[in-house]
């Protein structure tokens, strides 16, 4: 199997003056990081999570065993031109300003002058400093440093992106731009490779984990397997009569099982994004970066998707998949709530409850499409292709998810 | 094939442009940061006011030397530091403040970033040269016309400043076969003293037959005979100091200089140009010029000179070492002092390698002063190589083997000091600028710079942080 990112027996220990071994910082580590995966790195302060990203990309050297990048050494320039890295501090310029800043980097990917102008402004769009762009960073708050700092890392269309500590410095808005944002390239078949000692940003985002501690892999597997309580089920729904939860709890009894029934509480970050949109469409003015609100708005525009298409060159998805549309209806400010076991709601209290949510969802995404003709769309991914100068055969044929895609376009038109 | 050397183009100029990108982005680093300011801001101060404040002897070739000597000492002086405080800064502070990290994460050797890092130190310290050294062309050309000169003034600042004079010292003869024997039949008839070694008797005793070569007796001539004498103005110079061993009548020196085509000099006839004589009274150990109009010289540029020793004087006079040459016009003062700033760019040249290579393994403040202390070395290194002969026999031993080849690794830039040359109007000849910038450019610096590339590939960027 092809690895994006591969370590044998990576090891780095930190020496005194005398070359007398002292510390262990990575210990015979064995990372295994699959194509289009989105792997959290996580552990403590001093665990060696930025140690092993500094030997992958060749900022330090292995004291024993290698590691390879998209099946080469991190200090090749070939392996280079294909990847982001976002270090765990933006290190920054300060005499230039986020244009200038891109535009540096651009070069030294060399990419052509049309197309880094091109990026340029879309990631500066993206990231919401468009309005801010001639100012010199030094004078960035943190959090807008490190929006610059991602947008750094993705000016070459990366096909994996390394990120340490990416939300360090960021406000929740911020943050969860920043985990949409990584959802978004992973589905158009990037692969991240997450550095946080932030567990919930870590929990929303990744694939598969690996806690270290002491430079050692103490546990790794999938997110869900390594949280999921197979003992314990849980059910949400919209508001019904206290004589169906009566119903169902009966039910649940005759199970021999607990039940608790409760109203979901809103997430702090998904109370604080409402109240500053909230704000946002008073128009209240701000220095700081202008918070591009929400991302599912941001992608479905035809210029946005221009902007993202151009940043992940991969085919322009017609209907986000399932994932998107949970981020939606967060920051629709309908709920914050997980997508309910249809099935199992529909033992529950019969087959209504899943017409309706089907109903509601169809709903919602026929009034999206009203927006946006069959016309529109060719025209949009015409701007694309010319924004990336790539064919559309070739287009396809680079589309790492084909599958995926497609299936998730065919839903769209059901 | 052609595909092949396509791509390879491609490649290169691909290199090229990350070059230029980290270049450019060290010149905005340079100026934004507000680094040169403080040099660029005193050069402009300090250039116009030595033009007026430089008096020298009064007159106006006084003037014009004293103030190209300060203001090309001083543009030079600051720009070499500038040289190196930018080129250190640069290169660690990136390495400090971490910016590092994302650029050699990037498509770009590092080979490409210390090589955009200097091309960018040369071309800010170019620029800025370029423009000192206009500004002070334009103040030295302009001064007659600020002074008011007055024709004769003029005249001799047109003869003896802004001109390129050619120097052909007095020839050099080998005595080292002639000290020889006189060793060894001094050693035979014992007249040698106890104490005395072989290399220091033969030493001394060259040293003696060379003084005794410039020498004049009583009442005689001493001849010297030149070759490629082609000036481009009407006159030659004939330079000279004298030394009498004896003090003469009225403490000065009566002599006459017969100059020509060397037949016509000794035979006194058949010769096509005319023989300049000319009967002359000077001080001892004091600098004289004698002009002497060029049609004297013969088409084929071979030139007599002959000095007579008059009986009055009744002692022997000596021309001491590099007492006696023949200046001609052999360029303008213009060509001239664009060699002369070209020797400066050597030295910036150099500096900036050396500052680079400093960088990629020192932090900043322990490369600065390896480098300053380089610096002060290099530009004395004659006077530390002298002073080196000295020592004591035995602590000599210990420097020639360390300290003083060192020195001679580095390169001499009191050798190389561009004042030494506009100031009395010589010629930088473009053997010796070639010279200078073949050791100086292409092999001192280009060798550090080699290790710098090689220190900077292998070196751990990051520091393990646990």
């Amino acid at each position: 199997m092809n690895y994006a990112v591969e370590t044998f027996s990576l090891t780095k220990i930190f020496s005194d003056w005398w070359g007398r071994s002292k510390v262990y910082a990575v210990d015979n580590l064995n990372l295994q990081i699959k194509t289009n995966e989105v792997y959290g790195l996580l552990g403590p302060n001093g665990s060696g999570k930025t140690t092993t990203i500094k030997m992958l990309l060749g900022l330090l050297h292995p004291t024993k065993g290698k590691c390879l990048m998209l099946g080469g050494q991190g200090s090749d320039p070939k392996v280079n031109a294909r990847i982001g890295y976002l270090p765990e501090e933006s290190y920054l310029y300060r005499y230039l300003n986020a244009r200038e800043t891109l535009d540096f980097y651009g070069r030294l990917f060399k990419l052509p002058a049309k197309v880094r102008k091109t990026r340029i402004e879309a990631l500066l769009d993206m990231v919401g400093l468009k309005a801010v762009a001639n100012r010199s960073v030094g004078t960035y708050s943190k959090g807008m440093a490190r929006r610059i700092g991602l947008a750094q890392a993705l000016i070459n269309d990366p096909e994996l992106l390394i990120l340490d500590e990416p939300t360090t410095g960021l406000d929740p808005i911020g943050t969860k731009q920043i985990k949409d944002l990584i959802i978004k390239l992973a589905q158009r078949g990037k692969t991240i490779l997450l550095c946080s000692h932030l567990l919930a940003d870590v929990e929303d985002v990744c694939d598969r984990i690996a806690i270290l501690y002491g430079g050692k892999i103490q546990t790794q597997g999938q997110v869900r397997d390594l949280l999921q309580q197979t003992n314990k089920r849980q059910i949400i729904t919209d508001v019904i009569s206290d004589s169906t939860v009566e119903k169902i709890k009966e039910l649940v009894h005759a199970e021999n099982a607990e039940c608790e029934v409760t109203s979901p509480m809103d997430r702090l970050e998904t109370f604080f994004i409402r109240t500053v949109e909230t704000a946002q469409r008073q128009a209240q003015s701000t220095s700081g970066a202008v918070s591009t609100t929400k991302i599912s708005d941001f992608l479905g525009e035809a210029k946005v998707e221009g902007i993202l298409d151009k940043l992940v060159s991969s085919k322009v998805e017609q209907e986000l998949p399932e994932n998107d549309v949970t981020t939606e209806q967060v920051e629709s400010s309908s709920s914050a709530i997980p997508e309910p076991n249809k099935q199992l709601l529909s033992e529950l209290t019969g087959s209504n409850v899943t017409d309706e949510t089907e109903k509601v969802k169809e709903e919602l995404t026929e009034k999206v499409e009203s927006g946006e003709s069959q016309e529109a769309e060719q025209i949009n991914t015409d701007i694309l292709n010319n924004l990336v100068n790539r064919p559309e055969s070739e287009e396809k044929k680079d589309d790492p998810r084909p599958d995926k895609q497609s299936q998730a376009g065919g839903d769209g038109g059901e | 094939m052609i595909r092949g050397q396509i791509s390879n183009l491609k490649r290169e100029a691909m290199a090229v442009s990350s070059i230029w990108a980290v270049a450019n982005n060290t010149i905005k680093q340079v100026l934004r940061m507000k680094i040169a300011v403080v040099f660029v801001i005193l050069l402009l101060v300090m250039l116009p006011v030595l033009g007026i404040s430089s008096t020298g002897d009064e007159t106006l070739k006084g003037r014009l030397q004293t103030f190209i000597s300060y203001g090309l000492s001083l543009t030079s002086f600051l720009l070499c530091i500038l040289t190196i405080t930018i080129s250190i800064y640069t290169v660690t502070n990136d390495i400090k403040e971490k910016q590092i990290f994302t650029i050699v994460t990037k498509p770009i050797r590092r080979i490409e970033f210390l090589a955009g890092k200097l091309l960018g130190v040369i071309l800010l310290n170019t620029i800025l040269l370029g423009v000192f050294a206009v500004i002070i062309y334009s103040i030295a050309i302009y001064m007659p016309k600020f002074y008011k000169a007055t024709s004769s003034e003029l005249e001799q600042v047109n003869n003896e400043f802004y001109t390129a004079r050619a120097s052909l010292p007095i020839p050099y003869e080998d005595f080292t076969k002639q000290a020889n024997e006189r060793y060894k039949k001094l050693k035979d008839s014992g007249g040698l003293p106890d104490d005395i070694s072989r290399a220091d008797a033969i030493n001394e005793i060259n040293n003696i037959l060379q003084i005794l070569s410039r020498s004049v007796d009583v009442g005689s001539t001493l001849e010297w005979e030149f070759e490629n004498v082609k000036p481009l103005a009407d006159s030659i110079f004939i330079r000279f100091k004298l030394e009498a061993l004896q003090d003469t009548p009225d403490s000065r020196i009566y002599s006459r200089w017969i100059v020509g085509e060397p037949h016509a000099v000794k035979t006194g006839e058949g010769g096509k140009t005319p023989v300049y004589v000319e009967d002359f009274r000077n001080l001892a150990e004091t600098y004289y010029e004698i002009e002497i109009p060029s049609e004297v010289i013969p088409d084929s540029g071979k030139l007599s000179v002959v000095f007579y020793n008059y009986p009055s004087n009744n002692t022997v006079v000596t021309f001491p070492k590099g007492g006696m040459e023949v200046l001609f016009k052999a360029e303008s003062f213009t060509s001239n002092f664009i060699k002369a700033v070209f020797l400066i760019l050597s030295r910036i040249v150099f500096l900036a390698c050396m500052g680079i290579l400093a960088s990629t393994f020192l932090s900043f403040p322990v490369a600065i002063l390896l480098c300053l202390m380089l610096f002060v070395t290099a530009s004395f290194s004659a006077f530390f190589l002298e002073s080196f002969d000295y020592l004591s026999q035995n602590v000599g031993v210990l420097y020639s083997y360390t300290l003083k080849w060192m020195i001679k690794i580095l390169p001499q830039f009191d050798k190389y000091n561009p004042t030494k040359f506009l100031v009395p109007a010589r010629l930088v000849s473009w053997t010796f600028l070639g010279q200078c910038i073949f050791f100086m450019v292409c092999i001192k610096a280009f060798l550090l710079l080699i290790l710098a590339f090689v220190i900077f590939t292998y070196r751990e960027i990051a520091k393990i942080i646990v």
